[in-house]
C-alpha cells in the first residue's frame, strides 16, 4: 500500500499574528488582519498613495528580529519563525496532531527534505542594488540573497538540511505545488519527512506591479461577491512538517495534482477546465468521490476573472453544492505562502467541524453558482480540497482527509521513461551562429528558423523567448493531447533578469509596466511554452544553484508515473544579464 | 501637435512599450484594429500599457468602460487624445 503522508506539525506567521492558534482564534472570531496603509514605502509605491493589505504587525517583526538576530532579511525572518514554530510544544486540543517526542526535530534517523515555496524571496534587495548603479556599475554586485536557492540554503542550514533543500517558485500556486512535490518525494521513498515552508513579504516591487495590473482593491476584498473589485495583498509564512511515520496526526495529505490552462499568462481560463483537471486528479489521487468532500477552500482572490473561473471549475467538477470559501479577506493574498498557510487553516477546519465564512460576500457574483457564505457553518468533516491558481495559467489542488476516513491506496508504479530528444542552446551556440553576444539577434534568428508567425513572441521577456524557441525545437511534430504533456523546469536566477528591469522602472524609470511585471515569475516562461504548444499537464518550476539534472528527470518520471502525462519537457532554462543556457529533454512514457 | 505627428508618435510609443521590435511604425495601419486576431493581436496586458501611455505621456485618464472604443486603432487613440488634451 502507498505510504500515508501526515501533516504532523504546522505554524503560521501572518498579519493575524504568530503561531497557528493565534491565527485560528482570530479567523474563527471573524477578525481580519487586512488594514489600510496610507503612509510608508508601500503606500507611496501605488498611484493612489494608499492600499489595503495584510502586513506583519511591527510588534511581531521586531520581536522576531530580537529573537533571531540581525543575520536575516525580513523574508527570511518570517520563514525561520514559521519553521522554528514547528518545534514549539503544543498545549491545546488542536495540536495533538504532533507525533511522539513533542519536537519536530527530535532526531531519529528520518531522512528529511526542506522545501521552500516563494514567489519573490528577497526581491526587496534589488532596491539597493539599483540605487547603487545596478547593471551599469562595476562595483555593484547582485546580492547573493537575491538568488532564491541561496536564501533557501541559508534557512535550511539552520536545521542541518542544506544538502536536501529544494525551491519551488511557481507563482501563486507555489505553496500547493510544494506540498504536492513533498508528498510525492515521501511516497516515492526518497525521504521519510519533509518540511515545507512558504513565505513572501510585501515590497514596493510587488505592490507597484499589482497596482499596474489594476488588480488591487481600495477596499476590503470581497471574494465571489457581485461588487468585488480586486484583491488585497498580504505577507506571511507558513510551515508544515509532513511525515510518513505512522503517528496520531489527525490530518493526512492524501491527494494532489497540478495543471496549466494554456490560455494566457495573466488572464485565467475562460472555461475553468484546467483547475477542474487539478481538482479531479487530486481527488483521484486520494481515492475519494464527490460525496466524500466536506468543503472546498478556493484561491478566491476577489478579482473578477479569478472568481469567475473558479465557479466554472467547481461546476465542471460537479461540486457546486459543497461549501466553498476564501481566506483572502482575513490575511490578504500571501502569494507563495498562501498555499501552505491556507492548507494549515483547512486542517483546523476539518478538526473543529466548522467552515469559516468569507467576509464581504453579500450577493452572488459568479457565472456559475457557488455555495459561499459570509458566516461560518458547520459541516460533517471527512475530506476537503484546497486549490490555488496563478500567473502562467497554473492551477493546483490538494485533498486533505481526517485520518479515520483516509482510503488505502495502491502503490504508484514507477513508469518506464525514455529520453527521446534533446535541445541545447547557449552563448557558445550564439557565437557559432554568428550572433556573438547579441542574444536578441540570436533568438530572433532561431525563432525565424521555426517558421512560426506569432506576434506574441516579440513581447516575451528573454527567459520566455529562450524557452519558447528551445521547447518548439524539442517538441517539433510530436503529437499529444493537452493533458498528455508536462513541463518541469529548473534554473538558478528565477526571473531575476526581468525583476531587475521592473525594479529599474520603479526606482528610476517611468514606473511599473504591466508588460514587464508579468514576466517577474519564472513559471511564466513555462506558461508561454504551454500556451504556444497547447499543454495542460503539470507545470512546475524549481530553483537551484546549479542544474540538478538527475533530480529533475527523476521528478519528471514521478509525475509521469501518476498523471496523464505521456510526455514531459524537462530541463534547465536560465537567463541572466545575457548569459543563457537552455538544456531541455523530451521524455516519453513507454507502455509495455 | 498635428494629427500625423501624433499618430507617428503613438506608433513609436506602442512599438516600444509592447516590445513589437520587429515592426516599423509605417507597417502599422492607423485605422487597423489593434486587438483581436485580425490586427496586431494585442491583449489585456497591452491594454494596460496603452492606458499608461495616455496617463504618463499625455496626462489623460481613460474613463472606465471607454477603453474598448478608445483603443480600437491608433487613429481612435489619436482622436481621443485630441479631444481630451487641455
Amino acid at each position: 500500500m502507498r505510504k500515508k503522508v501526515y501533516i504532523a506539525y504546522d505554524c503560521i506567521v501572518s498579519a493575524l499574528g504568530r503561531g497557528t492558534e493565534a491565527n485560528v482564534r482570530a479567523i474563527s472570531g471573524g477578525v481580519s488582519g487586512v488594514s489600510r496603509y496610507d503612509d510608508g514605502p508601500l503606500a507611496s509605491a501605488v498611484p493612489d498613495g494608499a492600499l489595503m493589505c495584510g502586513m506583519i504587525p511591527e510588534a511581531v517583526a521586531s520581536e522576531l528580529r530580537e529573537e533571531l538576530g540581525s543575520g536575516w532579511t525580513r523574508t527570511e525572518l518570517l520563514a525561520v519563525a514559521a519553521v522554528d514554530g514547528l518545534c514549539e510544544p503544543k498545549g491545546n486540543g488542536f495540536s495533538s496532531a504532533g507525533n511522539a517526542g513533542g519536537n519536530a526535530f527530535g532526531g531519529g534517523n528520518a531522512r528529511r527534505a526542506f522545501i521552500l515555496s516563494t514567489t519573490k524571496g528577497n526581491v526587496d534587495l534589488l532596491e539597493d542594488y539599483i540605487m547603487s548603479g545596478g547593471r551599469d556599475a562595476q562595483e555593484s554586485v547582485l546580492p547573493e540573497d537575491a538568488f532564491l536557492a541561496e536564501t533557501a540554503k541559508k534557512i535550511a542550514s539552520r536545521y542541518g538540511l542544506e544538502n536536501d533543500c529544494y525551491v519551488i517558485s511557481n507563482a501563486c500556486i507555489s505553496g500547493v505545488s510544494a506540498l504536492v512535490f513533498a508528498k510525492r518525494l515521501i511516497e516515492d521513498g526518497r525521504y521519510d519527512e519533509a518540511i515545507v515552508a512558504g513565505v513572501d513579504t510585501l515590497s514596493p516591487f510587488i505592490v507597484s506591479g499589482f497596482a499596474s495590473f489594476r488588480s488591487l482593491s481600495a477596499e476590503m476584498c470581497r471574494p465571489y461577491d457581485a461588487s468585488r473589485c480586486g484583491l488585497n495583498l498580504g505577507e506571511a509564512a507558513g510551515a508544515v512538517l509532513l511525515t510518513s511515520e505512522p503517528c496520531d496526526a489527525a490530518v493526512v495529505l492524501c491527494g494532489g495534482a497540478i495543471s496549466d490552462d494554456a490560455n494566457h499568462i495573466s488572464g485565467p481560463s475562460r472555461t475553468g477546465d484546467a483547475l477542474y483537471f487539478a481538482i479531479r486528479d487530486s481527488m483521484e489521487d486520494a481515492g475519494v468521490g464527490n460525496d466524500d468532500i466536506s468543503f472546498i477552500n478556493l484561491h478566491g482572490t476577489a478579482t473578477a476573472y479569478n472568481d469567475e473561473m473558479e465557479s466554472k471549475a467547481v461546476a465542471l467538477a460537479g461540486l457546486s453544492d459543497k461549501p466553498v470559501q476564501s481566506f483572502k479577506p482575513y490575511i490578504g493574498h500571501t502569494l507563495g505562502a498562501s498555499g501552505v498557510v491556507e492548507t494549515i487553516l483547512c486542517t483546523r477546519e476539518l478538526l473543529c467541524g466548522s467552515v469559516w465564512g468569507t467576509p464581504g460576500f453579500e450577493e452572488p457574483g459568479t457565472p456559475m453558482p457557488l455555495n459561499v457564505s459570509k458566516e461560518a457553518c458547520h459541516a460533517e468533516m471527512r475530506f476537503c480540497i484546497k486549490t490555488a491558481s496563478g500567473f502562467g495559467g497554473c492551477n493546483a489542488a490538494v485533498v486533505l482527509g481526517l485520518q479515520p476516513f483516509v482510503k488505502e491506496c495502491p502503490d504508484v508504479e514507477t513508469a518506464d521513461v525514455e529520453i527521446i530528444r534533446k535541445v541545447h542552446l547557449d552563448n557558445s551556440d550564439a557565437v557559432a551562429c554568428g550572433a556573438g553576444n547579441d542574444f536578441g539577434a540570436y533568438i530572433r534568428m532561431k525563432y525565424k528558423e521555426l517558421g512560426i508567425s506569432n506576434m506574441k513572441f516579440y513581447k516575451m521577456d528573454d527567459l520566455s523567448k529562450l524557452g519558447y524557441v528551445a521547447s518548439h525545437l524539442l517538441v517539433d511534430g510530436t503529437g499529444f493531447g493537452p493533458e498528455e504533456m508536462a513541463v518541469i523546469l529548473q534554473n538558478r536566477s528565477a526571473s531575476l533578469d526581468t525583476d531587475i528591469r521592473h525594479q529599474e522602472n520603479i526606482s528610476c524609470g517611468p514606473g511599473a509596466s504591466p508588460a514587464v511585471f508579468v514576466y517577474t515569475l519564472p513559471n511564466v516562461a513555462s506558461g508561454e511554452i504551454s500556451i504556444s504548444l497547447g499543454i495542460k499537464g503539470e507545470n512546475t518550476f524549481f530553483i537551484s544553484g546549479e542544474y540538478g539534472r538527475e533530480e529533475i528527470i527523476r521528478y519528471a518520471r514521478s509525475v509521469m508515473s501518476r498523471t496523464k502525462a505521456r510526455y514531459c519537457i524537462a530541463g534547465w532554462l536560465e537567463f541572466l544579464g545575457g548569459r543563457f543556457e537552455a538544456s531541455l529533454e523530451l521524455l516519453e512514457r513507454k507502455f509495455t | 501637435m498635428i494629427m500625423e505627428e501624433l499618430i507617428e508618435n503613438l506608433k513609436k510609443q506602442i512599438i516600444e512599450a509592447l516590445n513589437l521590435e520587429d515592426l516599423a511604425p509605417e507597417e502599422i495601419d492607423a485605422d487597423a484594429p489593434l486587438f483581436g486576431d485580425a490586427g496586431l493581436g494585442l491583449d489585456s496586458i497591452d491594454a494596460l500599457e496603452l492606458i499608461l501611455i495616455l496617463e504618463r505621456d499625455y496626462g489623460i485618464k481613460v474613463a472606465p468602460g471607454e477603453g474598448k472604443e478608445v483603443f480600437k486603432s491608433v487613429k481612435t487613440i489619436a482622436d481621443y487624445i485630441t479631444a481630451h488634451r487641455q
